[in-house]
């Protein structure tokens, strides 16, 4: 290659990078011509709230079309996984660890709720007793779709060192479905942060 | 005090009833006492002695029999003491410590939920533990514990 | 409620608490069941994840009835080593316990702080047993390493710095206004029905009494120690935080101490002449017969200790073999829990997360 390269016009639109699972559609609309999202933010409060009904119903339409909202959906979900404030045992502490100040998850999105309902990860940190099974199943069908499940550590991927005991279940998978494993007993908050990046990853990979 | 002193003090309160004392390291000692007296016996220790914290109610299944055992701490002597009783297998009733120390409540449940002992006279004889109505008892010997496969198995043929 | 998983039942006339029904068992994990199925060095596995905010302080726990229940006399250092490691982990644990107390107040700040100092004990501790929260560092007969070296200069360099937090601490909590309009006054119980609901630790020194097994039954070394038991006349609950929080600088005059003593008197830190079955690794060869040998005199042994949470106890049973017939723990946090009972009524509603906040729950070692 010699000579400085030609110069190319800069697209509006940023190449794209998240590959949507319509395929062509790219990600990063926002800023496109039609599109009122950039619009917003430059509107006063007043005149906030029938513009944004407005792009909602736009967005709507295009969803009926199945092209625009689940990109975008799929890219600010993944990227505020918010995890149900439930300690169950031991990981629980390394959980709390992880949203210190030391390694501070929440620079990552991940902010603790204290309602199902406004979850939308459900991490189990810890060993889960026949007695809680049905407690976590609700709390699990309480949250809105779409949802994922983390098995944080030993205990909640196979039941670890009480695997034996009569009173434990061994894997919570046998409740719910769960997308991502942790291993360690328990995992350090690294681990933890590297399953939950884990965890946007495959939500990224799977589009939905 | 010291171990022979209790035990003779005891003996000529309840005589036949104190089976005998064992020495165990970091108490007074291991008294072995007749279940027919129990309720007497904590009271007795409680007022005249003054054993006033019960720290620890447990059970042990020894197949043919069932022990019950106390650990008892005086302020004033700052001593543990051990109380042991045995009861039979069929019918393992003991009289309850609840009425002279409210802190047995927690520990009598638990000995009930996972030994069996029953206790006659606790306010409120459940499992604390397991889930009502868990059939078993799982700290008996006789109750083994199964492999988790085993229990894959059974949930899978429900 | 954040400190685990447990129920609380209330029974409310208005706003004012009439009756409560505490209820556990949700993280029953059969430990108990599982340790007569395990060797002696096997069940310090679980000891960590029966509590696993004092973690050594089980082991410590455990290790000493089974020491007594097998006949073992482990050498000095390791005595020290282990009041070291008990004393660090009572700094830890009442941390956390900061963290979690001052959260369900409402403050975040304070939390941030907290754990903040407790990853740095957590350093220390990984330096010498490998783990952050489970560590497997006892074993009948000693414990399983030396300190590392300049181990003594990192953790004086630790104690120095928590010694200034503490202060921080206070200032944080002690000067807001929130802080006592929420807390003073509330969850009070008296000695004589503390005594009688059998609460021990921080809940039963925070009403003047001066129990502390340390003091009053010094095991391990602690009767070589200069300390004093942290007590307040409140019985409320900013008396269980002051007593926490004096616990802590307490704490550090022990570690202080200790440091000191394992500075000057390097030696063994495993027992010898252990069989082979107890996992020592310098068992001495040559005499195999001994080695072999498997049938350990039986005995009963008994274990009572000041753990952060209040007295904790075990009774191993031995009759002869490798595992153990009967292990059972005595946990103070089930019986702090069980008082509610006695020292929630009459409070409101919304005195509920105060109170039992400051009762510091650690449902592994309630439900076991």
């Amino acid at each position: 290659m010699s000579g400085q390269a030609p110069e190319v016009p800069r697209p509006a639109v940023r190449p794209q990078t998240d590959a949507s699972p319509a395929g062509d559609l790219p990600l990063a609309v926002i800023g496109q011509p039609g599109v009122p999202f950039v619009e917003i933010e430059t509107l006063r409060a007043r005149e906030f709230i029938p513009a944004a009904k407005e792009a909602l119903s736009s967005l709507l339409k295009e969803q009926a079309q199945g092209k625009l909202i689940r990109p975008v959906f799929n890219w600010a979900g993944r990227n505020s996984l918010f995890p149900l404030h439930w300690g169950l045992a031991c990981c629980a502490i390394e959980f709390a660890a992880a949203f210190g100040a030391r390694w501070d998850a929440e620079r990552f999105g991940v902010v603790p709720r204290s309602s199902p309902r406004q979850c939308d990860l459900l991490i189990v940190n810890g060993t889960v007793t026949w007695k809680v099974a049905h407690k976590l199943i609700a709390l699990y069908e309480q949250m809105p779709e779409p949802k994922w499940a983390i098995a944080m550590g030993n205990c909640a991927t196979g039941g670890g060192p009480f695997r034996t005991a009569y009173s434990v279940v061994p894997g919570v998978d046998k409740l719910i479905p769960v997308d991502v494993y942790i291993a360690g007993c328990p995992p350090r908050p690294e681990n933890m942060l590297d399953g939950i990046l884990r965890l946007e990853q495959l939500i990224k990979e799977r589009g939905e | 005090m010291d171990a022979k002193q209790l035990s003779d003090g005891l003996a000529t309160r309840f005589p036949g009833k104190i089976l005998g004392v064992d020495p165990l390291d970091g108490t007074l000692g291991r008294i072995r006492f007749d279940p027919a007296v129990a309720t007497d016996l904590f009271r007795s220790l409680r007022d005249d002695y003054q054993f006033t914290h019960l720290t620890l109610v447990g059970a042990t299944d020894w197949i043919d029999h069932r022990e019950v055992f106390y650990v008892l701490w005086s302020d004033t002597d700052r001593l543990y003491l051990v109380l042991s009783a045995n009861l039979p297998t069929d019918a393992p009733v003991i009289a309850s410590s609840v009425p002279i120390w409210p802190s047995a409540n927690a520990h009598e449940r638990e000995a009930w939920d996972l030994v069996g002992v029953k206790f006659e006279g606790h306010p409120d004889l459940r499992r604390i533990f397991m889930p009502e109505g868990y059939a078993y008892h799982p700290l008996l010997r006789s109750f083994k514990i199964h492999e988790p496969e085993d229990l894959e198995v059974k949930v899978r043929s429900d | 409620m954040t400190h685990g998983l447990w129920n609380l039942r209330v029974r409310i006339e208005g706003e004012i608490i009439k009756d409560v029904e505490p209820e556990m068992g949700y993280l029953h994990r059969g430990i108990e069941k599982i340790s007569e199925d395990r060797h002696y060095n096997e069940i310090i596995t679980l000891m960590d994840r029966t509590c696993y905010v004092a973690g050594l302080a089980w082991e410590h726990l455990f290790i000493v009835a089974a020491e007594q229940a097998l006949h073992v006399t482990p050498p000095e250092r390791a005595e020290y080593i282990r009041v070291l490691s008990a004393e660090l982990q009572r700094i830890a644990s009442h941390l956390m316990w900061y963290s979690a107390f001052v959260q369900d107040l409402g403050l975040m700040t304070p939390f941030l702080y907290g754990m903040r100092d407790r990853d740095l004990i957590l350093d220390l501790f990984q330096s010498y047993t490998g783990g952050r929260l489970t560590y497997e560092y006892m074993r009948v007969g000693g414990v399983r390493s030396d300190l590392p070296l300049g181990f003594t200069q990192r953790c004086r360099q630790v104690v120095d710095w928590l010694m200034d937090r503490f202060v921080e601490y206070d200032q944080l909590c002690l000067s807001s206004t929130i802080f006592h309009e929420r807390c003073d006054g509330l969850g009070v119980l008296l000695e004589p029905e503390a005594v009688a609901y059998g609460v021990t630790g921080p809940m039963l020194r925070s009403a003047g009494s001066h129990r502390d097994l340390r003091k009053d039954r010094p095991y391990s070394v602690y009767d070589k120690l200069q300390f004093q038991v942290a007590t307040a006349s409140t019985a409320d609950v900013t008396g269980r935080y002051l007593v926490r929080m004096e616990e802590m600088r307490q704490s550090v005059r022990i570690v202080r101490q200790c440091l000191d003593w394992l500075d000057d008197h390097p030696g063994p830190v495993m027992a010898e002449h252990l069989p082979r079955w107890l996992g020592a690794p310098y068992a001495p060869m040559g005499n195999e017969s001994y080695l072999l040998k498997r049938n350990y005199p039986t005995g009963v042994g008994l274990s009572m200790m000041e753990e952060p949470h209040g007295e904790a106890g075990a009774y191993v049973v031995n009759d002869g073999g490798e595992h153990p017939y009967r292990v059972k723990f005595r946990s103070p946090v089930l019986i702090n829990i069980w008082a509610a009972k006695r020292y929630l009524p009459g409070y409101r509603v919304a005195d509920i997360p105060p109170i039992m906040g400051s009762v510091d729950v650690c449902v592994g070692e309630c439900d076991r």
